[in-house]
């Protein structure tokens, strides 16, 4: 079972994205509203019509749907010149040759693939490719944009062109696209709102600022970018928030956050502490504070990335900015603001 | 906009129009007609112990005969061990030349692969006849050469002997098809597994046997299967350099049984079912081991560098080249040198040289009837296998048709029942179904024996090349609003028409040299190119024979260029 009790709504125009690990449904999500899988159960709605209904037995083909989809291998026919790619589903729904050349034009210099229309698909560059996938599946204007890890082909540098390419793309045109990836930076940096799915199942859906700031379980949260994570037991609960005693290697140490939403947490829960490690205060005044040292120290070019040991045992990763002097060994005094700091039953 | 609502899981689904499912079903319908029927028939015949002509009696007779004769299980023995034989030397020597082809800079590796393509399309009769030259004992041409050294008496060697048949079996069938089965997937072949044996202080002889070997065994396993398959079948070169010394397999048993004064059908066909039994559980491992495998289009993401070979690459050439010369360039040369001998393979008559056999057999009504026979017969079975096992591979891979694996099972079955028994129950079919009853006789009923004898081989290429093509190209036919029908003609043809083209070809060649299958189907109206030499054979007329192999060798040439022109190699496996 690939996906099970996963509902979801996408509105028009925007950007929509399943993200999640390899194997958590995702892809078949995505396939399932092509057609080109189908459900045993439930249904599914395009723009108040239904194509697909265990319940109603409807069931609508794929060439049916009015769907545009880039795939991940960007299926190009390579039997086929630039023009033939992109005039092939133009001439299915039966538009003159002036009309299909007309607009075969437009589209390829929408993406900056103007004058290669005489060109073998074969020999096309990876980028070029995909631009092409994307007119392919534009220039019929379809209801839906579907989008299968469109990038994992490119290289790091073309895949942040491409990302922005297809943003300003889809603000122009307005199209509503249902994106699907296993990369969180693509993710949060694309959508409108992501779904996060795990196992078959969503997990938390919402606009990408929410999900990292606000997420709703401990799988969202170590998704979505890095968490240094601390184990404690509840001392006290007041308005100001969690205090947590500190376990293990920073036993007798204490620090104070802010509950997640809907766990009430009672004086002597087992919790486990989370923060984002940007949000750590190195040398900071802020809040209460634990001793470090630096153990091991990489330059990364932006800035450091450092394992630091709390009280001697316990490891977590930090990025340390460029502006300083850093040294193997060096002692330094972490800050944990009580508002970044989220407390989460164990 | 769009909203999916609690789906309480998903199936991958396929094709399924309803009149997909039709059509599927109509496919199946003629298969099973056409391969599991006929193959029912055997089995029942087995146990049909009734002279032909007389009421029909069911029994075992047949049976204990095909178990307890000693001339029937000395051919079971026989057939086991030219078999096991054949694979153990023709494997090694095949996966050594696909490595070489494949893997190293061995000079001209192209042209020699094609020359490996050529020999697999040289007929094995008309090979059989240019060795016979060679190696017969009393007459043949190294056989006289070697005894006029000083202290040979005779010639040392005969080709009417165990090893004579396992040496035309090694040279034609058994090696080549391996070579151009191997050479493409050492090709494919990821070469960084190999680069990092040498990275890691590995030697070129040393990566070959520990690294690139081990990697391909399922490919090199799975050859193996076919390879046995295919020599559990073998019929003319044991029917022509066997039957002299009394050595039988099961194919010649099975057709001596059958052109006796009394036909005996009931021994033939059981012994028919028992090859059949021993070939069924190698369909199952054959499917077993391509089961796993990974068919991923080249992409041109890695190059494929080669292994240099340094001072080795003469020698390995040199090698190489005396193979290409045995396996194609002496049965191609002595093809042509038997035509123009006065008496066959007799060198030493005064004046031996000819051209009367080319006149007599060209001017012979009987050659002109059977040439045009052949051409329709080829023709017509390669558009007729082109359509039919494009379909059958396509629904085997393409669709979810719950009919689609016993599909691709029986596709597999004609290769399990000996060739002249497959055309004995093709006979029974055609004369037992009334509405059939008038193809007897004719070059219809020639072309089925040839689609059905070609369905292995031919279903199982377009279905390597079908899983190569990928689904996505045909799914983004599919979003982009083309219908099934429109996907197939538009982007599923055309890529494919390549693969089509060769498998046309080589069932092409495959009729106008089929010889088992049709021997008991044809009559003197419908008689093709390859029986009509069968008959010279028979009537001692060697020298016509041999005018008639080298003309089916040339149209053999011929198919083997164009399929190689239209540039698709062997992609079984």
């Amino acid at each position: 079972m690939a996906v099970d009790r996963a509902s979801l709504e996408v509105r028009r125009g925007e950007v929509f994205t399943l993200l999640g690990p390899s194997g958590c449904g995702k892809t078949t999500t995505l396939r399932l509203v092509a057609g080109l899988e189908r459900p045993d159960g439930g249904e599914i709605i395009l723009r108040g019509r239904v194509v697909a209904s265990v319940p109603r037995r409807v069931w609508v083909p794929p060439n049916r749907r009015n769907l545009g989809m880039v795939f991940q291998s960007y299926a190009i026919w390579p039997h086929m010149t630039v023009f033939d790619n992109v005039a092939y589903p133009l001439s299915l729904r039966g538009l003159g040759r002036a009309a299909i050349a007309e607009r075969v034009a437009r589209v390829l210099d929408l993406v900056g693939l103007a004058g290669m229309e005489a060109r073998a698909a074969t020999l096309l560059s990876g980028g070029q490719m995909q631009r092409l996938a994307l007119c392919r599946a534009l220039v019929y204007e379809p209801d839906l944009l579907l989008l299968d890890e469109p990038f994992s082909n490119l290289d790091a540098k073309l895949r942040e062109q491409m990302r922005l390419e297809l943003r300003l793309l889809q603000r122009r045109l307005g199209v509503t696209v249902l994106f699907v990836t296993h990369d969180q930076i693509e993710a949060l940096s694309l959508s409108d709102r992501i779904a996060v799915m795990q196992r078959g199942r969503v997990e938390q859906v919402g606009p990408p600022r929410s999900l990292y700031e606000a997420p709703a379980s401990a799988f969202v949260r170590d998704f979505l970018g890095s968490t240094v994570v601390l184990r404690g037991r509840v001392s006290a609960v007041d308005g100001s928030g969690v205090r947590v005693a500190l376990n293990g290697a920073l036993d007798g140490r204490a620090l104070t956050g802010r509950s997640v939403a809907a766990a009430a947490l009672s004086p002597g829960a087992d919790v486990h502490l989370a923060i984002r490690p940007e949000d750590v205060e190195v040398d900071g005044a802020a809040g209460d504070a634990l001793a470090g040292v630096i153990e091991t120290l990489l330059f990364v070019g932006d800035r450091y990335e450092a394992r630091v040991a709390l009280g001697g045992a316990q490891r977590i990763i930090l990025l340390l900015p460029r502006t300083r002097e850093w040294k193997e060994g060096q002692a330094i005094a972490l800050g944990f603001p009580p508002a970044a700091v989220s407390v989460w039953p164990a | 906009m769009a909203g999916v609502a609690a789906p309480a899981s998903a199936a991958r689904v396929g094709w399924r129009p309803d009149t997909a499912s039709l059509a599927c079903g109509a496919v199946l319908a003629v298969v099973v007609f056409g391969v599991v029927y006929p193959v029912l028939l055997v089995v029942i015949q087995s146990f049909q112990t009734a002279l032909p002509g007389q009421p029909a009696r069911y029994g075992l007779d047949g049976w204990r005969a095909a178990l307890a004769e000693p001339a029937l299980r000395s051919s079971l023995w026989n057939t086991l061990t030219v078999t096991f034989v054949r694979q153990l030397l023709s494997l090694p020597l095949a996966v050594a030349i696909a490595w070489l082809l494949a893997r190293t800079d061995l000079p001209g590796r192209r042209w020699l692969e094609f020359a490996f393509w050529a020999a697999f399309f040289l007929p094995p009769l008309t090979v059989t006849l240019s060795w016979i030259l060679l190696l017969d004992p009393e007459y043949g041409l190294v056989n006289t050469a070697l005894a006029a050294l000083p202290f040979v008496g005779k010639g040392p060697f005969d080709i009417y002997s165990f090893w004579g048949i396992v040496w035309v079996h090694v040279i034609t069938g058994s090696l080549t098809v391996k070579v151009i089965l191997l050479t493409p997937a050492f090709r494919n072949m990821n070469a960084s597994f190999e680069e990092a044996s040498r990275v890691a202080g590995a030697g070129t002889l040393r990566t070959a046997w520990r690294v690139t070997v081990p990697v391909m065994a399922p490919v090199i396993f799975s050859v193996l299967l076919l390879g046995t398959m295919v020599s559990l079948q073998t019929f003319e070169v044991e029917q022509v350099l066997g039957t002299p010394f009394r050595f039988f397999v099961f194919s010649t048993t099975i057709y001596d049984l059958l052109v006796t004064r009394v036909p005996r059908y009931d021994a033939a066909t059981a012994l028919a079912v028992l090859i059949l039994l021993a070939m069924l559980p190698l369909i199952v491992a054959q499917q077993w081991a391509t089961r796993g495998r990974r068919y991923t289009t080249v992409t041109g993401q890695f190059q494929n560098r080669v292994i240099t070979l340094g001072a080795w690459r003469w020698p390995a050439l040199a090698a190489m080249l005396a193979v290409v010369a045995v396996v194609l360039g002496v049965p191609i040369v002595f093809a042509l040198v038997g035509t123009m001998m006065k008496l066959f393979g007799f060198f030493n008559v005064p004046e031996p040289w000819t051209l009367d056999n080319w006149k007599t057999v060209l001017g012979d009504d009987l050659f002109a009837s059977a040439l045009r026979n052949t051409v329709v017969l080829a023709v017509g079975t390669a558009l007729a296998a082109v359509l039919l096992h494009s379909l059958i591979a396509y629904i085997a891979v393409r669709t979810r048709y719950a009919g689609r694996r016993l599909l691709d099972f029986i596709s597999w079955l004609p290769f399990t029942v000996p060739g002249v028994i497959l055309g004995l129950a093709l006979l029974w079919l055609f004369l037992g179904t009334p509405l059939l009853r008038p193809l007897y006789g004719t070059t219809a009923l020639l072309v089925i024996a040839g689609l059905i004898s070609g369905m292995p081989l031919g279903v199982q290429i377009i279905k390597s090349g079908l899983m190569q093509l990928g689904g996505e190209l045909e799914e983004a036919s599919r979003i982009a609003g083309a219908s099934w029908w429109t996907t197939y003609r538009r982007i599923v043809l055309r890529l494919m028409a390549p693969t089509l083209l060769a498998v046309g070809m080589i069932t092409f060649v495959g009729a106008a040299r089929n010889i088992a299958n049709v021997a008991l189907l044809s009559t003197t109206a419908n008689r093709p190119l390859a029986i009509l030499q069968l008959d010279y054979i028979a009537q001692k007329k060697l020298e016509e024979a041999s005018v008639i192999a080298c003309i089916i060798m040339f149209i053999s040439l011929a198919g083997a260029l164009a399929a190689h022109v239209l540039g698709v190699r062997g992609k079984v496996g």
